[in-house]
């Protein structure tokens, strides 16, 4: 397919592994940029270990956190143990642009692929390290994941009741916000770089990406001296501001009213007269104080209702809700559909793979998602022939060295 | 890095850190707001608790290094004001209603007439058409619909939000994002584009791929206390220390089991668990869990000795067992806990930003990365309302001070 993307330009040879950096790079390769994504043979993606999978099992390829975090990138085995990759790198270094890594401190400097080192193959190299807590600093060791980055940045505490144990967000909180931060720093260097001819190292903390998205709570602590804690669903601003049963098990749907006028809206909805008469509750301040009161009697007319129905009732009178979606809801939700939100790409020994599309749509030169991720080492011919240019023999000595596993 | 760029930012609280990505990064950053200010400007907390447009850290918390303008865009002259900065813009950025600006002239194909190489950034909760384009919003409502919420909470509770909103935090970096992506274009074709960001579609990032779980033919999983069920097994991530909780990573598998493994060793040494305990097939132990050929009871079991041995440290324990063994355990902490960290500390993390006429500076979340030519600055505090018409329309547009008076009686700025 011929490349008039964004970033057609763009060469990327990426080290990062899991999720946080894949799904960064995964960004920029649907807005065209070549991604080069380096795998070893021997310590496996973790990623490639995680539900959920194509069919409900496991495989090397099936998981669809690897498949959604490396569709459209080109896939190498690179055993970094073996001196004979060692050039191969050295190499993927002078081609690319951008060299993107994920892997704890040090271990670059290790192998002798810190940013010193590899400037001097690539005088005007853009180098991005992501990890939990930064290079530097007495946790800048901490191995780990995006929950452990969350907890200790402030969310998991924030997450849930008051009067229970924190419940914590799903999964690798920070690993969903730092990928955007990832992405922007390397389109901005980028043009930094087309100016000036100097290039440059990025060190990124996934902590430090993540607080920017908890920013009121951080100026309400260091101006107010407020720890912030948690408080189920309520709003400082808004009431009702719920999540409530609906027909079936464990079926919800989220409501909300903005203003006065809304919550009048909502009572005619639900033809409940008492509440809608109800002095206390006119204004925002009576119901926020009340709130409880309030739940009580939405819970008891949503409760026996259907949350799809609960939906467009409220909406079309213009009322703020939603029905509370799981995977099946989504994939049958209309307005995803319109979006393209799923895509099934042609996986080359799994058949169709769902995936999800670019998140963001550009009029002119929309971004596309390519192809499925790569299997192991599926690109190692491509890569080593059509893009660094290897003669054949060159690649059989590589293969013979071990060097791809 | 971004300093050659004007964006001119029309979102309301719906996009302001689209606008604050780009202008840490050095883009001029011209917030354009209504007179009287953004609806931003409204929500709390705020400084010292007393409601104060300039004084929302709301407001403050997604508009540094921006300044600010104030022009009613919904009349004729406040528009034409907006058209010659639009000339000289590079990126526009807006989150209002689908719709709501072609009604006054000023949607892309508008715009694209006077600056065929603006970049505009529409930011909404669904998008700009589709069956639910026009529903009304809130943060909950999106992470109800992009998959997000269903996860989290209590499995006797309804399921359950993070308390700061977080949904159009998302869809703003998406749209940092492509507005970059864009602009790299740019620099080929000389041609803007319009970019539409859904919200919805940016929170399903924040269900690590679940969102594609009916759609892989996969089950669904379902939320729990500091954890989540995965068909009958309960997976705890967050456990009890003796002062709060941590988060541990206690997962199988052939890259996760490795460390628990290790972990299991360590409490074997410890003295918390038999050796046939710690000898068990941690890489393959959820599917035996999944096949029934181990019992959930001894899963359970086995759960229990972790929580004996985690309950039995604090959490500045674990973390330090955790650095020095390599274990997948971090503290659950506080907003204070975070503020005061000494790992952000010893990277100059939180920034000291004055404001000058309230006599104080306050610690505002620092740089999000560290970049070696470039750095990051902080170089202006949030706009109180209309703080740079001044700089704008004299010193840029040449209007003159009476014109400037005249429009401002008209209640155009």
């Amino acid at each position: 397919m011929p490349n008039d993307l964004p970033l057609k330009d763009v060469k990327i040879c990426d080290f990062m592994w899991v999720m946080a950096g894949p799904a960064a790079t995964r960004i920029l390769a649907d807005y065209g940029a070549t991604v080069v994504r380096i795998e070893s043979p021997t310590r496996i993606d973790t990623a490639r270990t995680l539900q959920p999978y194509l069919g409900n099992k496991l495989g090397p390829d099936s998981s669809g956190l690897f498949a959604n975090c490396n569709a459209g990138k080109f896939g190498i085995s690179l055993d970094l143990g073996n001196p004979a990759a060692h050039a191969v790198v050295r190499d993927l270094v002078r081609w690319a642009d951008v060299v993107t890594e994920s892997f704890s401190p040090k271990a670059m400097r290790a192998w002798g692929f810190d940013y010193e080192s590899l400037r001097k193959l690539n005088p005007d190299l853009i180098m991005l390290s992501s990890c939990l807590m930064g290079q530097t600093g007495p946790l800048a060791k901490i191995a780990g994941f995006g929950n452990m980055a969350a907890a200790i940045s402030g969310f998991h505490n924030l997450t849930g009741w008051p009067d229970r144990p924190p419940a914590g967000l799903f999964g690798a909180y920070t690993d969903y916000v730092a990928p955007r931060f990832t992405a922007m720093a390397i389109l901005a260097a980028l043009d930094h770089r087309r100016r000036t001819g100097q290039g440059q190292y990025i060190d990124q903390s996934q902590a430090e990406c993540a607080i920017q998205f908890l920013g009121p709570a951080i100026l309400d602590y260091s101006v107010n001296g407020r720890v912030d804690g948690r408080v189920g669903n309520s709003d400082a601003a808004f009431a009702p501001h719920g999540v409530y049963p609906a027909a079936g098990d464990d079926q919800w749907v989220a409501i909300v009213c903005r203003d006065d006028d809304e919550w009048r809206r909502l009572c005619a909805v639900m033809e409940n007269e008492n509440l809608a008469s109800d002095s206390r509750y006119a204004c925002a301040a009576g119901r926020l104080e009340h709130r409880d009161a309030i739940d009580s009697s939405i819970a008891a007319w949503s409760r026996a209702l259907d949350r799809g129905a609960i939906e467009s009732r409220l909406q079309s009178h213009g009322v703020p809700a939603h029905q509370v979606q799981n995977s099946a809801d989504a994939r049958t939700d209309p307005q995803l559909a319109h979006r393209g939100h799923f895509v099934a790409l042609d996986h080359p020994s799994l058949g169709k793979f769902t995936v999800e599309g670019p998140r963001a749509k550009l009029s002119r030169t929309p971004a596309v998602a390519r192809r499925a991720a790569p299997a192991l080492g599926q690109d190692n011919q491509h890569v080593l022939e059509s893009i660094l240019g290897y003669h054949e023999t060159r690649i059989s000595e590589l293969a013979a060295s071990g060097a791809l596993g | 890095m971004l300093s050659p760029y004007r964006v001119l930012d029309l979102t309301t609280e719906r996009g302001l850190l689209c606008g604050q990505m780009l202008a840490d990064m050095g883009a001029d950053v011209v917030k354009v707001e209504p007179p009287g200010g953004c609806s931003a400007r409204g929500i709390g907390p705020f400084y010292k608790d007393a409601p104060h447009p300039d004084r929302s850290l709301y407001w403050w918390a997604y508009n540094r290094n921006k300044r600010a303008i104030t022009l009613d865009i919904q009349r004729d002259r406040g528009r034409d004001l907006l058209c010659r900065l639009v000339e000289r813009a590079d990126f526009l950025i807006e989150s209002h209603n689908p719709g709501y600006l072609s009604q006054h002239s000023l949607g892309f194909d508008d715009l694209a007439r006077l600056n065929s190489a603006l970049i505009y950034v529409s930011i909404t909760p669904f998008g700009q058409d589709g069956p639910k384009a026009s529903y009304a919003d809130s943060d909950l409502i999106v992470m109800a619909a992009g998959g997000p919420l269903i996860l989290a909470g209590d499995a006797d509770r309804p399921p359950v939000r993070l308390c700061i909103p977080q949904a159009y935090l998302h869809a703003s970096a998406d749209a940092a994002v492509a507005a970059l992506a864009a602009h790299h274009e740019r620099i080929r074709s000389g041609l803007g584009q319009h970019i539409d960001v859904a919200a919805q579609q940016s929170v399903a990032m924040a269900t690590q791929s679940y969102i594609l779980a009916a759609s892989l033919g996969s089950p669904e999983v379902r939320r729990m206390s500091g954890g989540i069920k995965f068909g009958p097994l309960d997976i705890p991530t967050v456990w009890p220390a003796g002062d709060g909780f941590v988060a541990m990573t206690f997962l199988f598998g052939s890259a996760l089991g490795v460390f628990t493994a290790r972990f299991m060793r360590f409490l074997c040494e410890q003295g918390y668990c038999d050796e046939a305990t710690r000898d068990k097939d941690w890489i393959a132990y959820g599917e035996q869990l999944m096949g029934c050929v181990e019992p959930l009871s001894e899963f359970e079991r086995v759960k229990e000795i972790v929580r004996t041995f985690t309950r039995s440290h604090t959490k500045a324990e674990l973390l330090q067992l955790a650095l020095e063994r390599g274990f997948l355990i971090t503290p659950v902490t506080t907003i204070a806990e975070v503020v005061e960290s000494p790992q952000f500390a010893s990277r100059g993390y939180f920034q000291s930003v004055a404001h000058p006429e309230l006599g104080e500076s306050f610690r505002y979340p620092g740089p999000f990365a560290k970049f070696s030519a470039t750095p990051i600055e902080y170089r202006l505090r949030p706009p109180r309302i209309g703080e740079h018409n001044s700089e704008i329309y004299r010193g840029e547009l040449g209007l003159s001070e009476r014109e400037i008076a005249e429009l401002s009686r008209a209640g155009i700025i």
